[in-house]
């Protein structure tokens, strides 16, 4: 008998793991469901609130008869997420800890710990595709991947499911090939702008087994399969922070202090806030300014700890034709200057743009001016379908 | 509860008995008034609540003090730590509710043994001349174990007396949570000789969120929640009236079966405990013996995954509790397991089975086969 090829499924009691188990299962892949615990904010006294998850993708796992583990993130999850996301808020920074958790965790960590403990390949539930340019020349030494039961499976999104499992499957245990992050089917879910900071060599060894459905489409196939995650809500937001919010989470680090907020063509002093670090540039929330025309923030000043605001919305500062990008990351080789799509955050539209790359930074121009974006975010650029990794706003 | 289904958790929430909801029905429809309401209706439910109240004090022997109700066992608990100013002693195996409330105030947790029993010697050794309460549960919520709550009692009364003796005013009471157990062994406050008393109504086929706290007239409670002065001010509200009502006739008809229900259960357990550890030469039975609840049974199977052995059963229709909450992550494992010094890879492979009303021995035999398939199925797997 052929050995199964063994994957990893990173379970977080989603409905969207949930079914990316048991497509793998179907597929014919011996598979293992992986909890990561991460760093959450466990209060005395408090219910811990990643129980019911844990339990939730227990659960599921014993309904997929497959074997189910913890992998303990949390000392490295709170270093390397955590921290950083505080760090970066203080530096006046808008960082995003879900593009750092990817990049360090899911795709390094739990990819390495996986590797180590017997596993072939890692799996997510992530709206993301990989595809591998060598597969077609490995495809033909790795058919044992597909097991009879699977070829059996019925109907058109289970021939997708199929198609996806010879593409990737096969190249992917093959060494020294680099995986091609594309986005997802599903332009709605498509994931990939928390993905950019992953490697070539994380992608060939990753599945995507959701990535060519739709989110309906994914709820559907999970009630069909009876699981029990089938209706549950979606996660919002950064998990660590859960219900409390990102202002309240980092007020527990960081000292609240009264600062001005200035009319930033008046200089008129128009009010007052409690830490410039909540307040990022183009928000409009949060101002507490009293009726009329909403206010934009246009600049901070850490120092001073002011806040610039704007009624209007033709400000110079809000728009610019030109973002810098630095701790620029491709997924694979770094792409020739040219036209590219880019997506400034997760599920804003593609914006054309044209693309200058130098070392570690690169230099996007737009034809007109785009609403612009703040320091310590990111950019993440893409050829089409493909996504090629992206930078930091600086 | 569906007729296929084992539920096999009485200790975690008890299905209400039919006819305690024949008794609190009319109080949500036809008499939902206000008992504080002056007019003659009201008047007449004002009497049905005090006249449950009463029948509550009489069951559990409380010839004078006050019956506080209170939104469950919790919130009772809570009150009877309240007024506390001084020093405080509960062992180290209590409730949640316990600990959090002795943890507020100067304490001293005292050790159980490593059958979750809590000897009256380890208690006096705790008492200092500023303990002013002392914390002891019934029975075990894990366990199962019974504690020596009448020996307790005597060491308390001593201190009592000592103290007058040598000039010490300070109040020392004993408080003693009862919502384990309170349906199958005497909970009679004069012959437990507590001064303060926890039960809970959802725990014996009663309303859940309805406890009550009994406490000596000595004792100068202080209230938690204010308001209108209902329940001698000590809970403000209005009186939950069907729950009330609901909990007395509860309390009644588990008083009246309780000797005859113990023994039920009791032969029940002792049967399947031999089933399981006959089929398991290596599964440990915890908790005391000779001194447990008849409807417990805590069993640990060594390299199981208590966790995943729940939902594989809970598959095939039969409902336990795990042994160990968040088993996963090692600082939360259940703490009294930890406290009772279960191993590790034991507390991760028990499961706390309790019994009840609906429990036969053709549906716990039936259980027993069940476990006895999926556990080998689990070893299997890890073998594999």
């Amino acid at each position: 008998m052929v050995k199964k090829t063994k994957v990893y499924v990173g379970m977080s009691g989603g409905v969207d793991s949930s079914l990316s188990a048991a497509l793998l299962v179907e597929q014919g892949y011996d598979v293992t469901g992986v909890y990561m615990k991460n760093w959450t904010m466990d209060l005395p006294g408090v219910k811990c609130p990643w129980a019911d998850d844990l339990a939730d993708a227990k659960r599921v796992a014993v309904q997929l008869g497959i074997d189910f583990k913890v992998f303990d993130f949390q000392k490295e999850y709170k270093q390397k997420v955590v921290d950083y996301m505080i760090d970066e808020y203080k530096k006046g920074r808008t960082p995003n800890p879900d593009i750092m958790c990817n990049q360090e965790v899911k795709f390094k960590l739990f990819l390495d710990a996986a590797l180590e403990d017997g596993a072939d390949l890692i799996a997510t539930g992530h709206y993301a595709r990989v595809s591998n340019s060598e597969t077609e020349m490995s495809a033909s030494v790795s058919k044992e991947h597909l097991q009879p039961e699977f070829s059996k499976a019925p109907g058109p999104l289970m021939d997708a499911a199929r198609s996806r499992s010879e593409e990737i499957g096969a190249g992917s245990s093959v060494h020294g090939y680099k995986g091609v992050l594309l986005r997802a089917v599903d332009d709605n879910k498509d994931q990939t702008y928390f993905l950019y900071r992953v490697t070539g060599e994380a992608m060939a060894k990753t599945l995507f087994p959701i990535g060519e459905f739709t989110k309906p489409q994914v709820r559907k196939m999970a009630a069909e399969r009876g699981l029990t995650t089938a209706i549950k809500k979606d996660s919002q937001g950064i998990c660590f922070v859960g219900q409390v919010g990102i202002r309240d989470f980092l007020s527990m680090y960081v000292k609240q202090q009264s600062g001005k907020i200035i009319e930033s063509k008046s200089k008129k002093v128009l009010g007052h806030h409690d830490g410039a670090i909540f307040y990022t540039l183009g928000q409009r929330h949060g101002l507490e300014l009293g009726g009329g025309l909403p206010y934009y923030v246009v600049g901070k000043d850490m120092d001073k700890n002011e806040v610039y605001v704007t009624t209007d919305l033709n400000n110079d500062n809000l728009w610019s034709d030109e973002i810098h990008l630095d701790e620029v990351h491709w997924i694979n080789q770094a792409p020739a200057d040219g036209e590219y799509q880019i997506r400034i955050r997760h599920r804003a539209p593609l914006i054309k743009a044209f693309l200058k790359v130098s070392d570690n930074s690169a230099v996007l121009r737009f034809d007109n001016p785009e609403r612009a974006t703040a320091n310590g975010q990111s950019v993440v650029i893409y050829d089409n379908e493909v996504c090629l990794g992206g930078g930091v706003v600086n | 509860m569906s007729t296929e289904q084992i539920y096999l958790d009485y200790a975690a929430a008890t299905p209400i008995d039919e006819r305690v909801i024949a008794v609190m029905q009319t109080y949500f429809t036809d008499d939902f008034y206000n008992p504080s309401s002056p007019y003659m209706p009201a008047v007449k439910v004002r009497r049905a609540f005090e006249d449950a109240k009463q029948t509550l004090a009489n069951l559990i022997g409380a010839k004078s003090g006050a019956v506080i109700m209170t939104a469950g066992a919790t919130e009772s608990i809570n009150l009877a730590f309240n007024w506390v100013t001084g020093h405080v002693v509960v062992p180290n195996i209590e409730h949640h509710a316990v600990l959090r409330c002795a943890s507020a105030l100067s304490h001293t947790i005292v050790s159980a043994d490593s059958r979750g029993y809590v000897s009256a010697e380890v208690i006096k050794e705790a008492i200092r001349p500023d303990t002013q309460l002392v914390s002891v549960a019934l029975a075990n919520n894990e366990l199962g174990t019974i504690q020596p709550i009448r020996a307790i009692a005597e060491i308390i009364k001593n201190e009592r007396e000592q103290r007058l003796i040598s000039g010490n005013l300070t109040p020392i009471f004993l408080h003693c949570d009862a919502s384990q157990g309170a349906g199958q062994i005497d909970i009679n406050v004069a012959r437990l000789g507590v001064d303060m008393m926890t039960i809970n109504a959802g725990k014996i086929y009663g309303p859940k969120q309805v406890g009550l706290l009994w406490a000596d007239s000595r004792v100068q409670l202080a209230p938690q929640i204010v308001g209108g002065g209902q329940e001698r001010g000590m809970r403000s509200g209005t009186e939950n009236v069907a729950g009330t009502i609901g909990f007395a006739k509860a309390l009644e008809l588990v008083i009246e079966h309780r000797t005859f229900e113990s023994e039920r259960l009791a032969k029940l357990r002792d049967d399947l405990q031999r089933t399981l550890t006959s089929a398991f030469s290596d599964a440990v039975v915890s908790g005391y013996e000779k001194h447990r609840l008849a409807s417990y049974l805590h069993i640990s199977f060594p390299g199981i995954d208590a966790e995943r052995l729940i939902f594989i059963l809970e598959n095939r229709s039969v409902l336990v509790a795990s042994g160990s909450a968040c088993a996963a992550n090692k600082g939360t494992r259940s703490h009294v397991l930890t406290a009772i010094g279960l191993a590790p890879e034991l507390a991760d492979g028990s499961i706390r089975i309790t019994l009840g009303h609906q429990s036969n021995t053709e549906n716990v035999k039936k259980a027993g086969k069940i476990l006895i398939e999926e556990i080998n199925n689990e070893y299997a797997r890890i073998k594999r």
